[in-house]
């Protein structure tokens, strides 16, 4: 007897179309399924690339975002090229504040992003950035009711150690 | 642009469901393949060229799943190309069609689209594998997830425009309602606004009836040039002829934080006003609300479907809601949308959805689905929105009866 260690079951299974099938079961001979159970684990040595001064800014209770030197355009996420006019940009040191622009308040998130719930996500349009947002999350609001569109709020850093370093920062009531 | 006109020969879509625990993603291309073949009444020796149609590798665990459907198909050695743009993959693949067959590349292609989004999975990691079509430095790690985009792109519009819940569960009323009618539907559901209210809360201002179903299931599509159908397809001369006359495309920055304001803002999908207005202007479309008789909307959430009815045309920024309380996009109403049940109802298997919105379309022009969700022609022309991320990859497409 072959022994399989991953199956999970082996199951006849009916057809889900009998609707378009009144001559009988097309697929009658192919009805017998047997599921077994594969793992995966994936590592990534993963880089951050022309965004890591952002990160190690976090390190440093910074917040930096890019500048166009063309336009002036300012990107609170950053990006070293400016998407408008294909510039590339400068860093720029912001003072971490801004206002609340529109939020979302999760009862449900999936368990790998280990957050607590409930959960709320906000964008924020950062002074000295009025272009553009930012998104993150949002804590110590005190009751969901008092989050507001257009509230002030402020980038409040922590020591870590963090699994990936935008987890250095989030959001607080200003 | 050259004066090869595209038609649509047939269409067949397999059983969208949450588990088709009886095969995999190739059983169910063949599945469709084998449907819209008899549909169109065309033998797969006589096609030309194909087009894959899926979003996830990771889902089925199979890279260049392609070359099984191809080789499952007995399309080999044929051309075939896969492509790919989340949830608009198969709209993107419908354009693809009209690309190829326009320029003369080919003059008939089969297009197949599916998605193993159902159990093989735990539903936890199919979340992490739909969250990963986000910016994964920047969205994904401070623990964004689609529906958490949506509910505060919606959340915004009910601040800007002041729409109600309640105008949005009437979407996701009306489209498992429309599910009702069709067999091969995932989540057909008699439901009212109380009902999906009551539902359970899942990010606010979205809960569990508003949001679209994760869904396996495949679906295919034939299309040709006149010459061609007339000379390979059986029957040709007895259904009527429905004509491919327009196609469109736009984009959008992947994160919601990038885009301009005030429009898109966080709010608008300015991709899908782009693909409208150049789909548009190639059919000769003036007034989108008279000038189509059905249209299938990309609801991956209630409220994408009202806002979509703004960016398609359908009506001004923010009176969507109030045009839904009157009934206007109901079956019987002005402009009949998602009458196959959508992406609520019918069901989302991301790589068939665009297609199987071309199947409906397509059936509906030739006045060939239940009678209950029939809806009367008058322009003779139908189109259909397929879209991706937040908006980042958007088509729209529009198929017109000749007779």
């Amino acid at each position: 007897m072959g022994k399989v260690k991953t199956k999970l079951e082996v199951l006849t299974v009916s057809d889900p179309m009998p609707f378009a099938h009144p001559e009988g079961d097309p697929w009658k001979d192919f009805r017998e399924v047997e599921k077994v159970r594969l793992e995966w684990t994936l590592t990534y040595n993963h880089s951050l690339g022309k965004y890591s001064k952002f990160f190690l800014g976090l390190e440093e209770g910074k917040f930096y975002a890019t500048q166009c030197p063309k336009c002036g355009k300012v990107w609170a996420i950053p990006r070293p090229v400016c998407a408008d006019c294909l510039t590339i940009c400068r860093w720029k040191e912001l003072p971490g504040t801004g206002v609340l622009e529109t939020f979302s308040i999760s009862e449900f998130v999936p368990s790998f992003m280990k957050v607590e719930i409930p959960y709320v996500l906000v964008l924020v349009r950062m002074d000295g950035a009025p272009d553009t947002l930012f998104t993150h999350e949002l804590k110590n609001y005190g009751k969901r009711e008092d989050i507001k569109v257009g509230m002030k709020v402020k980038v409040v850093y922590n020591d870590g150690p963090v699994e990936h370093p935008i987890k250095l920062m989030h959001f607080e009531p200003l | 642009m050259s004066g090869r006109r595209v038609f649509v020969l047939g269409g067949g879509i397999s059983k969208f469901d949450k588990d088709r625990v009886d095969g995999t993603m190739r059983d169910w291309v063949v599945e469709a393949v084998l449907s819209a073949l008899e549909d169109a009444g065309v033998d797969i020796q006589d096609i030309e060229h194909s087009t894959t149609s899926y979003f996830s590798d990771h889902f089925d665990k199979q890279l260049k799943a392609g070359a099984i459907f191809q080789d499952h198909i007995g399309m080999c050695p044929k051309p075939n190309l896969r492509v790919e743009g989340g949830g608009a993959t198969g709209g993107l693949a419908i354009r693809n069609a009209y690309a190829y067959i326009k320029s003369g590349l080919c003059d008939s292609m089969i297009i197949y689209g599916a998605e193993n989004m159902g159990r093989h999975v735990p539903s936890d990691e199919a979340q992490q594998f739909i969250a990963l079509a986000s910016d994964t430095d920047w969205e994904v790690q401070v623990a964004g997830y689609y529906i958490a985009y949506y509910a505060l792109m919606m959340k915004a519009h009910m601040e800007k425009y002041g729409t109600k819940e309640e105008q949005f569960a009437l979407v996701s009323v009306k489209n498992h309602r429309n599910a009702m009618y069709n067999p091969n539907a995932h989540g057909p559901k008699e439901i009212t606004v109380d009902d999906v209210m009551k539902s359970r809360l899942i990010a606010y201002p979205y809960k569990l009836y508003d949001c679209s179903l994760l869904s396996d299931g495949a679906a295919c599509l034939i299309f040709a040039t006149e010459d061609w159908a007339k000379k390979h397809c059986q029957g040709w001369e007895k259904k009527p002829t429905i004509e491919f006359t327009g196609t469109g495309c736009g984009t959008d920055f992947m994160r919601l934080a990038d885009r301009p304001h005030p429009y898109p803002g966080v709010i608008h999908f300015r991709g899908k006003r782009e693909a409208a207005k150049m789909a548009y202007e190639m059919a000769g479309i003036k007034n989108p609300l008279k000038d189509f008789d059905c249209f299938e909307v990309h609801d991956a959430y209630s409220g994408v479907e009202l806002v979509s009815y703004e960016d398609l045309g359908f009506c001004k920024e923010g009176e969507s809601g109030k045009l839904m309380e009157e009934g206007v996009f109901d079956l019987g109403g002005e402009l009949p949308c998602n009458t196959s049940g959508g992406l609520i109802g019918f069901g989302h298997p991301v790589g068939a959805t665009g297609i199987a919105q071309g199947v409906e379309i397509l059936k509906q022009l030739r006045e060939e689905v239940n009678p209950k969700r029939q809806v009367s022609l008058n322009v003779k022309r139908g189109g259909m929105d397929s879209h991706g991320g937040t908006g980042t990859f958007v088509t729209v497409n529009i198929f017109e009866r000749r007779d």
